[in-house]
């Protein structure tokens, strides 16, 4: 179920919203109990079999944790948690890069002329790159012991299946929080103890409802410039550039809405979540960047394969090493294909650039303003090779953006369909708001009488346009 | 504090209004009619995926709210943002074009490419084989999209273009003719059509399909073809044709279901032409015994089937000729509908000499059912 369909909209939510208001507070185990429920609801609604492999992980997980917190061995701990950890990754492994790694392989094989394996296509189970990470950060933070074991199977099963962060993060974690991050109380805490006001419920209210004209009005729109160029047979150098700022506005916005949505309803339940993003293109250099976009991911693979690594501290060359891993595993996570992996590595390679450079840009020396532009367009030209469905897609349209030339053949075309005026009105709003400073939960924080028109308005404003055009999922449904 | 929460709690009871008002009103409005709540086939049906999915998408399709919003905001965002909604693009001058088709252009296509189900070669060699072995001879005439004729009409920009902006569908044909399959091109056709100066376009503005010039044309040209050809004679039925002109709104602008948008727009007026048999007076109608029988999608409907009623190509063919024709029309399923239906009456072929297929060009790429083989039964009923 997305947050954007008509089924979760009006019939899931209100439906939800008054089950468990009607519960009284100090029944939090109903309250929980409806929760996990609603998790997995919402996850058979994509398809119901899914679940059983969501309860299987919980199950397994929750046996090993409880496992490792009572052994009193380290070494049954540190076995124990690499089983874990392995049997988590084999799970996504098998069922988010099985296609790719026998897709390389024929490519190996046709390449030395020899005959193909069949290869097993599996259906990715939606949200999978997520809720394994979240138990993994569980079963790691357990074995340091940052975090006790969840107290009930209730408990953990709650927190992997809380539906606001099921299917697209935040990857909040359960016992810990991300000590760089906005400092909220743990997930863990909040199952036993959580206080809902007024205040915070409208505070959850008014991010979902921005985070939803956002998706709507913003991302949806500048989607369709972005599927249009980036599907075109030949677009012109001009078509091309237009489209990979789309696709960046699509991206953000997209991911950004989604993350509020999240971070909104979770409010409305009394659960407080970290923000997952702050002004990320208003970024001055790539490590900044990092600190601004998906920070729940960037605090997830620097506490958990970062710094166990070695991180910075095995000198510089291992420190550059332990960076281009992290950015490789980390184009990984996000999808099975070569372009994520370079997109990674795009990604890495900036990194240690900003490393060798005393962790700042080489272009560090220009204006503020012009910094920001340069990573900017730099993390756009990582987005084209991210959008793209091949390495040579990819190399072809980074040629079209960067060797001037006119749209060929039908794709002349193009230009009636992405220059119309709600795209430029759509494209020109996105550049404004992608470089200010105030964020959703920033805005939605200080609350005053004047903001209530503004948000019911483009909420309405959203839900009349969901009317008016089909349905697009988010983006990062398919990582 | 107090100041501070009455905005909150406002916000709250506006923001669960809005989320309640649609499933309430819905049920209320079903019960009011003696329905059972939509939203309780959930509990009456196996939850498998296919049914939430079909659940999912009957609750949207049937929302009331939804329904009353839709073509007001979709008229908004038409006369505000020139979004012409998912089927449609607006072009130059009032014109609209069919989305589907300006797709095929933009989008690189390779009819091996594994798009479509079967292949476009196999398809129509195979049934270009499959009608000689009955001693029938076939003419294929691809309807050009509107977009490919006219593409100055959508976007200004195709002025200082030099490139073709159907390269696809050109290969196609040129490998077609390699391969021995009689083609009609309808591109050159209209092409030298609009080079003439002050002649009337070959496209409706609104509509899809030809205008009754580009009909007329293709009609003749056709015609032409296969008595050049030699593959029939012209005969001696004597056809008359007389004014009837129509006027209404065209298919693409009427694809956005918006009552609110055609009302911007006044009605497409079209010079049409009826048949009608010169002895008899009559309306032209199918000759079952016909030696030809014309196969196509919707281009064949209209004026024919459609207002005025026959005055589409059938008719205009038939009278190029000099005797009726047969033919079958499938909307949308030149591609492979409409031979499976020939495959399914195999005795309509009998006593043909020359079968003519046309198929809207968009659908080398999306014909319904893509292009699958579909064997004719042997001419002695064996197969």
């Amino acid at each position: 179920m997305a947050f954007s369909s008509h089924i979760f909209l009006f019939y899931f939510l209100p439906v939800l919203l008054a089950l468990y208001h009607v519960l009284p507070a100090r029944w939090l185990a109903a309250r929980n109990v409806l929760l996990l429920v609603a998790g997995y609801v919402f996850y058979a609604w994509i398809d119901p079999r899914l679940t059983l492999l969501l309860f299987g992980l919980t199950v397994v997980n929750y046996v090993l944790s409880r496992l490792i917190a009572g052994s009193s061995t380290r070494r049954v701990q540190s076995l124990m948690t690499a089983g874990a950890i392995a049997l988590d990754l084999a799970v996504l492994g098998i069922f988010k890069y099985t296609a790719f790694l026998g897709d390389s392989l024929n490519s190996l094989l046709r390449f030395a002329g020899r005959d193909t394996l069949p290869i097993l296509r599996i259906v990715l189970p939606v949200g999978i790159s997520f809720y394994t990470f979240k138990v993994i950060s569980y079963i790691v933070d357990v074995y340091r012991g940052r975090s006790p074991a969840a107290r009930s199977l209730l408990d953990f099963a709650c927190y992997v299946s809380f539906f606001p962060q099921l299917l697209s993060g935040p990857i909040q974690r359960f016992g810990t929080i991300d000590a760089k991050g906005e400092i909220v109380p743990t997930f863990a805490d909040q199952l036993r103890t959580r206080w809902w006001t007024p205040n915070t419920f409208s505070h959850g209210v008014a991010l979902f409802m921005l985070g939803f004209a956002k998706k709507i009005l913003l991302a949806d729109g500048v989607a369709q410039v972005a599927d249009a160029v980036f599907t075109a047979a030949s677009p012109g150098t001009l078509d091309a550039w237009f489209g990979a700022l789309a696709y960046s506005f699509q991206l953000y916005f997209d991911f950004s809405a989604y993350s509020e949505m999240a971070i909104g309803l979770g409010l409305m339940f009394g659960f407080e979540c970290a923000r997952n993003f702050d002004a990320p293109y208003r970024a001055e250099g790539f490590g900044d960047f990092w600190r601004r976009w998906h920070i729940s991911l960037s605090g997830w693979l620097r506490d958990y394969l970062y710094i166990p690594l070695g991180g910075n501290r095995a000198g510089t060359g291992r420190t550059y090493l332990n960076l281009m891993i992290v950015f490789l595993l980390c184009g990984l996570w996000h999808g099975a294909g070569w372009t994520f992996i370079v997109w990674g590595a795009w990604h890495g390679a900036w990194l240690v650039i900003e490393r060798l450079f005393g962790r700042k840009p080489f272009y560090a020396f220009l204006p503020s303003p012009v910094r920001v532009l340069v990573t900017f367009l730099l993390i756009t030209v990582g987005w084209v090779i991210f959008r793209t469905p091949d390495l040579a897609e990819a190399g072809r349209m980074l040629a079209i953006m960067f060797v001037p030339q006119s749209a060929q053949g039908g794709s002349a075309l193009l230009s009636a369909v992405i220059y119309t005026r709600g795209h430029l009105i759509v494209m020109a709003l996105c550049a404004v708001l992608v470089f200010q400073p105030l964020q959703g939960c920033d805005w939605t924080g200080r609350f005053h009488w004047a903001k209530v028109p503004v948000l019911v308005v483009l909420f309405a404003l959203a839900l009349m346009t969901m009317f008016a055009q089909s349905f697009r999922s988010f983006l990062y449904f398919q990582f | 504090m107090a100041a501070r929460r009455s905005p909150c709690i406002c916000l709250s009871v506006v923001f669960l209004a809005m989320i309640a008002v649609v499933a309430v009103s819905q049920i209320i409005v079903e019960w009011r009619q003696g329905d059972s709540p939509q939203i309780a086939e959930l509990f009456r049906q196996k939850p498998t995926r296919a049914n939430l999915r079909r659940l999912e998408s009957s609750l949207e399709s049937g929302c009331r709210i939804g329904q009353t919003v839709r073509p007001w905001m979709q008229f908004a965002r038409f006369v505000l943002l020139e979004d012409a909604g998912d089927n449609a693009i607006l072009g130059r001058d009032g014109w609209f074009f069919y989305r589907p088709a300006v797709q095929y252009l933009i989008e690189p296509w390779s009819p091996e490419g594994g798009q479509t189900q079967g292949n476009v070669f196999d398809a129509i060699i195979s049934f270009r084989d499959d009608l000689a072995k009955r001693g029938i001879q076939l003419l294929v005439m691809p309807a050009p999209n509107k977009a490919s004729v006219y593409p100055e009409m959508l976007t200004g920009r195709t002025r200082k273009e030099t490139g073709s902006v159907n390269a696809s569908t050109r290969e196609i044909l040129v490998r077609l003719k390699q391969e021995g399959v009689e083609i009609l091109d309808l591109f050159e056709v209209y092409d030298r059509a609009k080079r003439v100066a002050g002649s009337p376009a070959c496209y409706l503005a609104q509509d899809s399909h030809w205008s009754p010039e580009g009909m007329r044309l293709a009609a003749e040209a056709v015609a032409n073809r296969l008595l050049d050809l030699g593959w029939i004679e012209k005969r001696a039925t004597k056809y008359e044709t007389r004014s009837a002109p129509v006027e209404r709104h065209g298919d693409v602008l009427r694809m956005m279901r918006v009552p609110q948008v055609e009302r911007l727009f006044e009605p497409q007026g079209m010079d049409c032409t009826q048949v009608v048999d010169a002895e008899t007076g009559q309306l032209y109608a199918d000759d079952p015994n016909s030696p030809v029988l014309v196969l196509g999608d919707s281009f064949l409907r209209i004026f024919e089937r459609d207002e005025p009623g026959s005055g589409g190509f059938v008719a205009h063919l038939a009278s190029n000729l000099g005797f009726g024709l047969s033919s079958i029309v499938s909307d949308g399923g030149a591609s492979t509908l409409v031979r499976q239906q020939l495959a399914r009456k195999p005795a309509l072929l009998k006593d043909k000499r020359v079968v003519v297929w046309e198929f809207v060009e968009r659908d080398l790429r999306f014909g319904t059912e893509g292009w699958q083989r579909v064997p004719l039964p042997a001419p002695d009923g064996s197969g």
